[in-house]
């Protein structure tokens, strides 16, 4: 192998690196949170028997499904651009991994709501439940329960995802790594420590998920 | 079985002297063997590189790699590049040399290894018309961008750095196009990209109403081209190559190609005095 | 001199824009018949294999997956050039897409192979199957059956993620498209229309899954 590895120049460039994984996590958290919003308010218009509603709902969630996130990047950066809609790279990435996210996750929300039996609702009003305790101790633990593994997947999926940020040139991890592989020109050694602070931050992320879920859940998933 | 070890023997001796020549054979050899000389060039940087109508390569760069293989008497391979893929592109062997206006940093001239400079390029701002850039320091007012990884980005943030202004109103772009997209498009106010690249862009329809503001202090981008380290005959064959170019006079008939004038008696000079 | 850099799109693009639609088809096919052939024997050798085989061919498969496909091919690409194997942009785009499908595929036909019954196939063997006739005759059309939803989820969002190809070089249709938006300037158009293919080829194809989903679950 002709390579020589230059370590040194990435350790010199270390913080920077971290600042890059600083926002790849902060990008991936953020879109998690709005696209949950977003999903329940999708996932409740798409089980509405008004068209007006499941409609738009339903058109998301398919366009999301079923093209590239990196189409949807580019969309969100230059598509509308077009329209003198201006995005950061940062808020560009963000909108597109929001609406990726946001649809998946609606279909996860259905499912989990429908995989509830009808039954389990007559039954808990026979037991004199009001609707908030049927929710709050019957229904909603049920489903949060289906839907836990599906979300600490999409997650994951939102961090890796967010590594497209590279092609509109966003500082997170990859961006970063980029510029400073062209500034030095030792692409090898600045890309491996980059693939392996993906491979840490997306086990911390797995590994906090099951710690949470086995105190949440006591185990039973 | 005796028939079977010396088969064995022989296969392997076979196979040992290959590879022993194989790896005696050095860069120029294998360019000359192989009949194609694969050039990497990046076709986002107009004149130097670019795609025609026709979405064929075309430009100086472009250009150059065909005299390169003219010279060497081999055809031609052009290999579309994006900046970044410079260096992997050598290392990996996907291209044996890429004219690409590669500037020449001692920083990067520990990863690969450069021939003498082949073009200067001055980087300066770009904006349309009316955007108040009178002097350089204007630009900490408006919305910045250019080309991630590229050394006018680096020479920018650290002007701005020395300055104070931070990094608030800078945009990087994932390559030069892109650059020139967002600023179209009104993401960014200006620019900063090589006078070249200005230069014909504002013969286009589309930046008409755009202007070319003040250069970046104190700076000349002086590029070469690069090969692999450690073919130091090759890249002597480049050097001479290059010297060739100015003394035949083909590097005057290229860039009136593509500058639509002689190239100014200081650029040539600058080539031959190698800074 | 004089000529614009900037032309807008014509007809005569239409051929350009036809060949980045086949290679990203080819790309695609290339990724999934391979990562399928490679998923099924990993898979059914994680089904059958000891924990440490396990947990040590998990770790590998575990990079695979906790690695973006975009960091993956970028080094793969620059570390096979280094050690002095070149390949071109299709084949290496080919290699990492094939096995970035595996470690998907193989959890998928892992399951599969697990959720056939321990019953069914001690029946089989009594019955005078081989072990071979067992695999063959019981656990692989059953359990592919029930795992053939999953396996076209991991083979669409294989089409989808062949646009990171790109980045290496390969002129799959959102290079060709990309190469286009500069010279014409205009993202908007060419963006939608390469949306549309990828929404074309994939929305069927799920609605399809979806259905033999809801016909498998009665």
């Amino acid at each position: 192998m002709e390579y020589e590895f230059h370590w040194n120049i990435v350790f010199q460039k270390l913080p920077q690196l971290l600042n890059g994984a600083f926002v790849t996590l902060h990008v991936s958290v953020l879109s998690m949170l709005i696209g949950i919003a977003i999903a329940v308010l999708l996932a409740i218009a798409k089980m509405s028997d008004a068209r007006i509603f499941s409609l738009p709902a339903t058109v998301w969630v398919e366009i999301a499904r079923n093209t590239p996130a990196l189409f949807q990047i580019y969309m969100a950066y230059f598509g509308l651009g077009a329209f003198g809609i201006h995005l950061s790279p940062y808020a560009a990435v963000l909108s597109a991994l929001v609406f990726v996210n946001a649809g998946y996750l609606t279909e996860t929300f259905r499912g989990g709501f429908q995989s509830i039996p009808k039954t389990q609702y007559s039954a808990s009003k026979s037991l004199g439940m009001s609707s908030t305790q049927l929710y709050r101790y019957i229904i909603l633990p049920q489903m949060f329960r289906r839907i836990y593994h599906p979300m600490t997947n999409q997650f994951v999926w939102s961090i890796l995802m967010s590594s497209l940020g590279i092609l509109v040139g966003m500082n997170e991890l990859s961006g970063e790594t980029q510029r400073l592989q062209s500034l030095s020109f030792r692409t090898l050694e600045f890309f491996i420590v980059a693939a392996v602070m993906y491979f840490l931050i997306t086990k911390f992320v797995l590994f906090s998920a099951a710690l949470i879920s086995q105190k949440v859940f006591k185990g039973e998933l | 079985m005796k028939l079977t070890k010396k088969l064995f023997l022989l296969v392997a001796s076979i196979a040992t002297v290959t590879l022993f020549s194989a790896a005696n054979a050095d860069q120029l050899d294998t360019v000359i063997k192989r009949g194609v000389l694969n050039c990497g060039v990046v076709l986002d940087f107009p004149p130097m590189g670019y795609f025609d109508k026709d979405n064929k390569p075309a430009g100086f760069d472009v250009d150059y790699c065909n005299d390169l293989a003219g010279a060497l008497g081999v055809k031609t391979d052009i290999i579309n590049l994006a900046w970044g893929d410079r260096i992997p592109s050598l290392v990996s062997g996907k291209t044996d040399v890429v004219i690409g206006s590669t500037s020449d940093t001692l920083e990067r001239a520990k990863s690969v290894g450069f021939s003498y400079p082949y073009f200067v390029f001055k980087f300066q701002v770009f904006s349309k018309k009316g955007t108040p850039i009178n002097t350089f320091d204007d630009l900490k007012k408006v919305k910045v961008g250019a080309a991630l990884g590229t050394t006018y980005e680096t020479e920018y943030l650290a002007y701005a750095k020395k300055k104070g202004w931070g990094n608030e109103n800078y945009t990087s772009f994932k390559s030069e196009n892109d650059a020139y997209l967002g600023l179209f498009q009104g993401k960014v106010d200006a620019i900063i990209s090589t006078n070249t690249n200005i230069a014909t862009k504002l013969q286009t329809e589309e930046f008409k109403e755009y202007v070319a503001g003040p250069y970046v202090p104190n700076y000349d981008d002086v590029v070469g081209l690069i090969a692999k380290r450690s073919e130091v005959a090759w890249i002597d064959y480049l050097n001479l190559f290059l010297i060739h170019q100015i003394r035949d006079g083909k590097m005057n008939q290229r860039y009136n190609k593509h500058f639509g004038s002689d190239a100014p008696a200081d650029l040539i000079q600058a080539l031959r005095d190698n800074k | 001199m004089g000529t614009s850099f900037f032309t807008p799109l014509s007809w005569s693009d239409s051929g350009f824009i036809l060949t980045g639609v086949l290679n990203t088809v080819t790309i695609s096919l290339v990724a999934i018949l391979v990562g399928t052939l490679l998923g099924l024997a990993v898979g059914f050798f994680r089904a059958e294999a000891n924990k440490f085989t396990n947990t040590l061919l998990g770790a590998v498969l575990d990079i695979l997956r906790s690695v973006p496909l975009i960091i993956q091919l970028i080094l793969f690409s620059t570390y096979i050039g280094a050690v002095g194997h070149p390949l071109d942009p299709f084949v290496t785009g080919s290699i990492v897409l094939s096995l970035y499908t595996m470690a998907f595929m193989s959890e998928v036909f892992r399951g599969g192979f697990e959720s056939v019954h321990q019953s069914m196939v001690t029946a089989a063997r009594s019955l005078g199957m081989s072990y071979w006739q067992t695999v063959a005759h019981i656990r692989l059309p059953i359990g592919l059956r029930a795992v053939f939803p999953s396996w076209l989820g991991v083979a669409l969002s294989v089409i989808k993620d062949s646009a990171l190809v790109s980045v290496i070089g390969y002129m799959e249709l959102l290079r060709t498209s990309e190469q286009l938006i500069s010279r014409t300037q205009q993202p908007l158009e060419i963006l939608i229309g390469v949306g549309l293919f990828y929404f074309i080829v994939s929305y069927p194809l799920s609605l399809y899954g979806k259905y033999v989903e809801r016909k498998m679950a009665i």
